[in-house]
């Protein structure tokens, strides 16, 4: 499993999907968050690995 | 998935460019179109000194970040709002940010300014509270570049931002602000040229240039804006976006064209406000002036009271 952590939620998703293909399933629109690991941006189509742990930082501000 | 510039790994696709990027290029490509955006509107020289609103936020810093390291003359400015659970973060990530860089960074407190701040505001005047904010902003911003000499007031204003605004403008058909709605507004008397070198980079170029400029800005959102319609607006066109890519940048680079057609329905003359001398659009008073008079005359009353239970 790959957990996809975003505002100090963890979502838990299967590996070997595409980055994308989680976000979508999640409802998570692809185009406001970044995936990092490590310090590192990873692309929309990475595809995860089993025992990822990925933090997604939202892109939109608001006010 | 290959960076279309160099052919290295990369980390972001810009649909709306029709690029791919590596995080070098992605760098490269931010820096340049701001560098871009300040030529073709002729938003400043390198001999004019330029202070930048600074929130704290990834798109503020980035912009400071980036006019210092094209060589600007460059200052940042700080309003501390005194909002619960935001401004003190928001501060510290901008003095830290200022600090580390050897930047000036002037810090102006709306508690001291006003005599109250943005929370207390909200309890005391008529008035939304991202509406009292975006009139104490305003005036305040423009009041401090004015004393202190800058010709230039630069903003973090993205596409998704001006998209959005844009967005809200066309769906009031709201004639004054269209006309308005520029990347360069020319200084005219006390109002100084407000510019947003940022509008045609997104959001997520913005938080991507952050996370690999490894400028620590604060992710947090203001409190206040939870619901506002900027967050609906921008949600709808993210949704329009993720189905036909290019729709904002297009939204925008169209209007851009065609904002000529739109007129304000009358020339606006500014008088200076009898208080505090700065521009205002009505006679009397300006806006920061008599909110202010609010809170001390609410100050006042609690004295009064005070006194009377004593």
């Amino acid at each position: 499993m790959v957990i996809l952590k975003r505002k100090g939620e963890a979502y838990t998703v299967p590996a070997g999907k595409t980055l994308e293909q989680a976000l979508r399933e999640l409802g998570i629109l692809p185009e406001t968050v970044l995936a990092v690991r490590d310090g590192r941006i990873l692309p929309l189509s990475h595809r995860l690995e089993e025992g990822e742990e990925l933090e997604l930082v939202d892109v939109i501000s608001g006010g | 998935m290959r960076c279309s510039v160099c052919g290295r790994e990369a980390v972001i696709k810009l649909r709306h460019a029709g690029l791919r990027l590596c995080p070098e290029h992605l760098v490269a490509r931010v820096e340049k179109e701001v560098a871009s955006a300040i030529r073709r509107f002729r938003m400043f020289s390198p001999e004019e000194r330029i202070l930048v609103a600074i929130s704290g936020g990834k798109d503020s810093l980035a912009l400071w970040h980036i006019l210092a390291e094209l060589g600007y003359r460059v200052d940042g400015l700080y309003i501390d709002l005194g909002i619960a659970g935001y401004s003190a973060p928001s501060r510290e990530a901008s003095e830290d940010f200022a600090r580390a860089r050897g930047l000036t960074l002037h810090v102006v407190s709306l508690a001291a300014e006003l005599g109250a701040s943005l929370d207390e505001l909200t309890r005391l005047a008529r008035g939304k509270t991202c509406s009292l904010c975006g009139t104490v902003k305003r005036y305040l911003m423009n009041k401090l570049a004015w004393e202190g000499e800058y010709q230039a007031l630069a903003t973090g204003h993205n596409l998704d931002d001006e998209a959005a605004t844009l967005l809200g403008n066309v769906l009031r058909w709201d004639e004054g602000y269209l006309a308005r709605q520029y990347p360069v507004l020319p200084g005219e008397g006390k109002l100084v040229r407000k510019v947003k070198p940022m509008v045609f980079l997104s959001e997520r170029e913005m938080a991507a240039y952050c996370l690999i400029r490894g400028i620590e800005y604060l992710y947090q959102d203001c409190p206040h804006a939870e619901g506002a319609r900027s967050i609906a607006l921008k949600d709808v066109l993210n949704r329009l976006e993720d189905r036909y890519p290019s729709t904002k940048i297009s939204f925008l680079r169209q209007f851009l064209k065609v904002r000529d057609r739109f007129r304000p329905p009358a020339p606006v003359v500014l008088h200076d406000c009898p208080s505090c001398g700065m521009p205002t659009a009505a006679e009397g008073p300006c806006r920061f002036c008599r909110l202010k008079d609010t809170v001390a005359r609410h100050a006042s009353r609690v004295t009064e009271d005070r006194g009377a239970a004593a």
